[in-house]
Order: structure tokens, then C-alpha cells, then sequence
């Protein structure tokens, strides 16, 4: 994929923390969420702090959360159309969505829901993503989600589900490894079958992000501090590959500036390491 | 800075000469200023306010833990500053001024309130040529200082800002608020506030209250705070802004903080 080969170590754009993503020294790219910008958007109408990160020739790259590719409902093509038109006015590369489905039956779930890992959801799933590509301007990468149940009757492993649905789409994959983290302890899911089973050559880039226990279950909350669990999995999946990029996704409860540049160089020493 | 010192020997916090200069919402801005200021808060470039810990941390005073239990999302600037000068903390906060007697229960100027005194006058001069007259002049008089209305700082409470500086940045919150000037430089720009942050804060939109204040300025000046402060329970309609408009002589570039004197 031209043009993101290298993108460095970034974080999440949130509305809340711009100045200090604007002032966090050593940020090389950023990622906005799709559906909190405006549907009207081309240059003038970003965030002004977008705009500004734009200018500095910082990458943006859209990421969305409602796409529900891997619904039974048809795609809403609309989702898409404003998902392309983010991506053109930031100039982005690539954009994302997640390996999920949101909605069904009219009804919303308000959470990222794992798909069964069967061969008839992984057809629904792959008309979905192609029909998205068709009407992107740009590749699409999507992610593994974090769930907290898995469907009966899976045929595939999630490592094996992703790696047949890449295939048959040629889409990239955004690995997040803190919901790998999260698979491990709370259903089971081995992280280096996982990282074996994926073709790591189609890897777009990484997300790590925080999360707590809550007794027995960990809480994937993307809004505390990223475990050293986590950046182990970072870790491994490092010393298995360079990844273009690695972005830090903090969604709530952000900590001082301090926390976050300390999180971020968390994750670059992480990364330098293998880099030798 | 001069520690403001009350005649009682009561150091005045920062939050209190807010009260004192401009009443409860510029009260509010300088907890929020103390906030911003430890970095206990951040202020998104779209002036969302949002705490930095979920627990309080690092509050020291009432005000402080109740702006920065309202704001543990982003909340918009100018409703942190409204929802806290609104609070019960600010009522315990007000009360305490009063029991301090740094401030005293105001008392609108009336319309007419010259009235009685034209008739006292009026009185004497008749009591000249017929002195059953004079009897009247002392309840016309007394008519004259009810309907003047009463300030709702009291003297000790001005005594005590009489030598505030601002030579912090949370002290100019205090005396000039968000949308004042302190040297000439907008004290917005001390936080890497922009305008069109500080400007969130509400304007006065009373006119007659800042007409009733015969002592110019007033929280209507510019902007802000004082809105919030005029508006909030403590200094209410029946207030007429006093509290907003006593501050006096510290008060004195371009801000919300008020000149000297409404009633």
C-alpha cells in the first residue's frame, strides 16, 4: 500500500484531547472516528484541529464503528459514501472498520458485536466488505474486535476467519492487541495462533488501548491504562513483523498529558526494539 | 500579590475575591482557573472542559470537586462555569462571605429613590416658617436610605480587595475573569484560551440591571461570567447585580469585573 508503509507511532484524535495530541511531541500520525465528523466535510469544514495536524503533513486516517459489515442487513451505503468522503477531505490512505456487526433487526446494539465464525457469516461478511470496497475511494482495513462471548458452532478460528476473509477481499487488517488481549483472557483465544494464522503481510497497522478487570473478565474499555499484558502482545507480534504503524485508541476518561506521552513511549520502545 | 486580609485577619482565597469582585460565576471561573492552572482539567480547542482524573483528585475546595465532578466528560466551557456558580457549594460559599460580613443580603435601588430626599429637603425648608415640618424630615430621610438600595459587598468585604493584584494567573480569573484584560494582554491568553472559548461565557443580558447600577461597569461590561454570576441564586432579581458590581477598584480593565458601585 503506497503512501503508509511507515507511519510511525500515533493515537487517536478525540474532540476532547486535540490541543494535547497538537502538543504531544513524537506523534506521527492520527486516527479520527468517521462518524463524529460531519457528513458536509471537505477542508473547511474539519475540525480546526484536524486541519492543523493536516498542515503538518501529519496522516489522518478515518476510522468507523457502523458500517456493520458483518451484519445480515444490507450495507448501508450511505455509512460508506460518508466514510469515502472523510477519507478524501483528510487526503487518507486507507480507511478502517471493524470485523462486527452493530445492527439487526432495526434495532442498534450500541457495541461492536462479534461475528460466528462460521462459513455462511464469513460469505455475508465478505459481499459486505467487497460491496463497501466498490464504493471506497480507498483501501479498507478491518479490525478484530474484543467480544465477550463467542457463537456456537464456530468453524474457524478467529486467526483462520480473518485470514480466508483477506483473501477473498484483499482488504488490510488492523490488528488491535488489546482486543486480542482481551480474547485471551476472557474466551480463550491463543494470541500467537492468532498472530500465526493471520497473513501478517496484509497487515495495515496496530491499535493498543487500556483496559481493567473486573474479577475474572477483563474490561476492554479503551479508557484506562494499557496493561504491560498488552504491550507484550504488542511485543509479539513485533518480533514477528514490522508494522507500518502503531496507534495508541484511548476512547474515554483521558489521562494527563503526561500519562499519554508516557503511553506513547511505552509503545515506541516497544516497537524500536524490534527494529533494531 | 498582597494577600487580601479581611479585618478580622481572614486570609481571602481566590475564589472568594472572585465572589467579592464579581459574584458567583466569577467565583466559578477562578475554581475552574485553579484547575486549569494544576492541569487537574483540559479545555479542548472547541472549549470542552473535561477532568483529567475521575476521582476529584487534586481538589482542594468545594468548587473545585464540584466542577470537576460536572465536567468528567467534556462538557462545554461556559456551562462548567454556569453549572458551578448555580451549585450548593456556591450557596456554601456566599453564606460564608455573609457570615464573614464581607458581604450583606443586597437591597435593589429603586427608581425613585432621589424622591424622598426632594421632600426632605422640601420639609426643611418649609420647618422654617413652620417648624411642625422638620418632624417629617427625619422619616423622609429614612425613606431616602431604604430606597437607595444597599451594596451587597460591604465595606470590610471592599477594605479587603482594596490591594488585590493579580500577579498569577488565577488571581486574574478572579479580579478580571476569563474575558477580562490584566497589563493589557486578555487573561484568556495566560491559559491558552481563545476567544472564541472565553467568549462561550454568557453576556449580561439585563439591561436594567446594568442601568440600576449607577456605578458603570457593572457585570454588564463585556461579557460573561458576571452573567452567569448576576444570574445565579445568590445575586438574584432582587439583587439587581449588586454583588457583580461591587468590586470597586480592582476591577479594572475591560473585563466583567465591576466598577465601583451598583446598589
Amino acid at each position: 500500500m503506497a503512501g503508509i508503509t511507515d507511519l510511525g507511532v500515533g493515537i487517536g484524535w478525540r474532540s476532547e484531547i486535540d490541543l494535547t495530541v497538537e502538543r504531544l511531541p513524537g506523534v506521527d500520525f492520527v486516527e479520527v472516528v468517521a462518524e463524529n465528523l460531519h457528513s458536509n466535510v471537505h477542508r473547511g469544514h474539519l475540525p480546526e484541529s484536524v486541519t492543523l495536524l493536516l498542515e503538518r503533513g501529519i496522516p489522518v486516517l478515518p476510522h468507523a464503528v457502523s458500517l456493520s459489515l458483518g451484519g445480515a442487513d444490507p450495507v448501508d451505503l450511505s455509512r460508506v459514501e460518508h466514510l469515502g468522503k472523510i477519507a478524501e477531505a483528510v487526503g487518507a490512505p486507507m480507511v478502517s472498520d471493524h470485523v462486527c456487526f452493530v445492527r439487526a433487526g432495526g434495532l442498534d446494539s450500541g457495541h461492536l458485536m462479534p461475528v460466528p465464525r462460521t462459513k455462511d457469516a464469513l460469505d455475508v461478511l465478505v459481499a459486505n466488505v467487497k460491496l463497501a470496497q466498490e464504493n471506497l475511494p480507498v483501501p479498507l482495513a478491518l479490525e478484530n474486535v474484543a467480544a465477550l462471548l463467542e457463537w456456537p458452532d464456530g468453524e474457524l478460528s478467529e486467526g483462520q476467519f480473518l485470514a480466508e476473509l483477506v483473501e477473498r477481499t484483499d482488504c488490510w487488517l488492523l490488528v488491535d492487541v488489546a482486543n486480542l488481549y482481551a480474547n485471551a483472557r476472557n474466551i480463550g483465544t491463543d494470541p500467537g495462533r492468532f498472530l500465526d494464522e493471520i497473513p501478517l503481510e496484509r497487515l495495515a497497522y496496530v491499535h493498543v488501548a487500556g483496559g481493567v478487570d473486573h474479577g475474572d473478565v477483563y474490561h476492554d474499555t479503551h479508557a484506562h491504562a494499557v496493561l504491560p499484558e498488552v504491550l507484550g502482545v504488542l511485543d509479539e507480534l513485533c518480533s514477528r513483523v514490522t508494522p507500518p504503524g502503531v496507534l495508541l485508541e484511548r476512547d474515554d476518561n483521558y489521562p494527563s498529558d503526561t500519562e499519554i506521552a508516557s503511553e506513547l513511549a511505552a509503545i515506541r520502545a516497544v516497537v524500536d526494539k524490534h527494529r533494531g | 500579590m498582597v494577600t487580601p486580609v479581611t479585618s478580622q485577619g481572614t486570609r481571602l482565597s481566590a475564589e472568594e475575591i472572585g465572589y467579592l469582585t464579581a459574584g458567583p460565576g466569577r467565583a466559578a471561573e477562578t475554581a475552574l482557573a485553579r484547575l486549569i492552572d494544576a492541569g487537574l482539567v483540559r479545555v479542548s480547542r472547541e472549549g470542552l472542559v473535561s477532568a483529567v482524573h475521575l476521582n476529584n483528585h487534586g481538589a482542594m475546595t468545594e468548587l473545585e470537586r464540584r466542577t470537576l465532578s460536572y465536567a468528567r466528560t467534556g462538557v462545554r466551557f461556559d456551562q462548567v462555569v454556569q453549572s458551578t456558580a448555580y451549585s450548593t457549594e456556591m450557596k456554601r460559599l456566599h453564606q460564608h462571605l455573609l457570615d464573614q460580613k464581607l458581604m450583606q443580603q443586597p437591597r435593589r435601588r429603586h427608581e425613585g429613590w432621589w424622591f424622598p430626599l426632594v421632600i426632605a429637603i422640601v420639609l426643611v425648608l418649609l420647618g422654617f416658617s413652620t417648624p411642625v415640618f422638620f418632624l417629617g424630615v427625619p422619616i423622609a430621610l429614612l425613606f431616602f436610605v431604604w430606597q437607595r438600595g444597599r451594596k451587597a459587598v460591604t465595606q470590610a468585604g471592599r477594605e479587603a480587595l482594596r490591594h488585590v493584584v493579580a500577579t498569577d494567573r488565577v488571581h486574574a480569573v478572579a479580579l478580571y475573569g476569563f474575558c477580562g484584560k490584566v497589563n493589557g494582554r486578555a487573561v484568556g491568553d495566560l491559559f491558552e484560551l481563545s476567544q472564541s472559548i472565553v467568549k462561550m461565557l454568557p453576556l449580561k443580558q439585563n439591561r436594567k440591571r446594568k442601568s440600576s447600577s449607577d456605578g458603570g461597569g457593572g457585570c454588564g461590561s463585556s461579557c460573561s461570567s458576571c452573567g452567569s454570576g448576576c444570574g445565579s441564586s445568590s445575586c438574584s432579581s432582587s439583587s439587581s447585580g449588586s454583588s457583580c458590581s461591587s468590586g470597586g477598584s480592582s476591577c479594572g480593565g475591560g473585563g466583567c469585573g465591576g466598577g465601583g458601585g451598583g446598589d
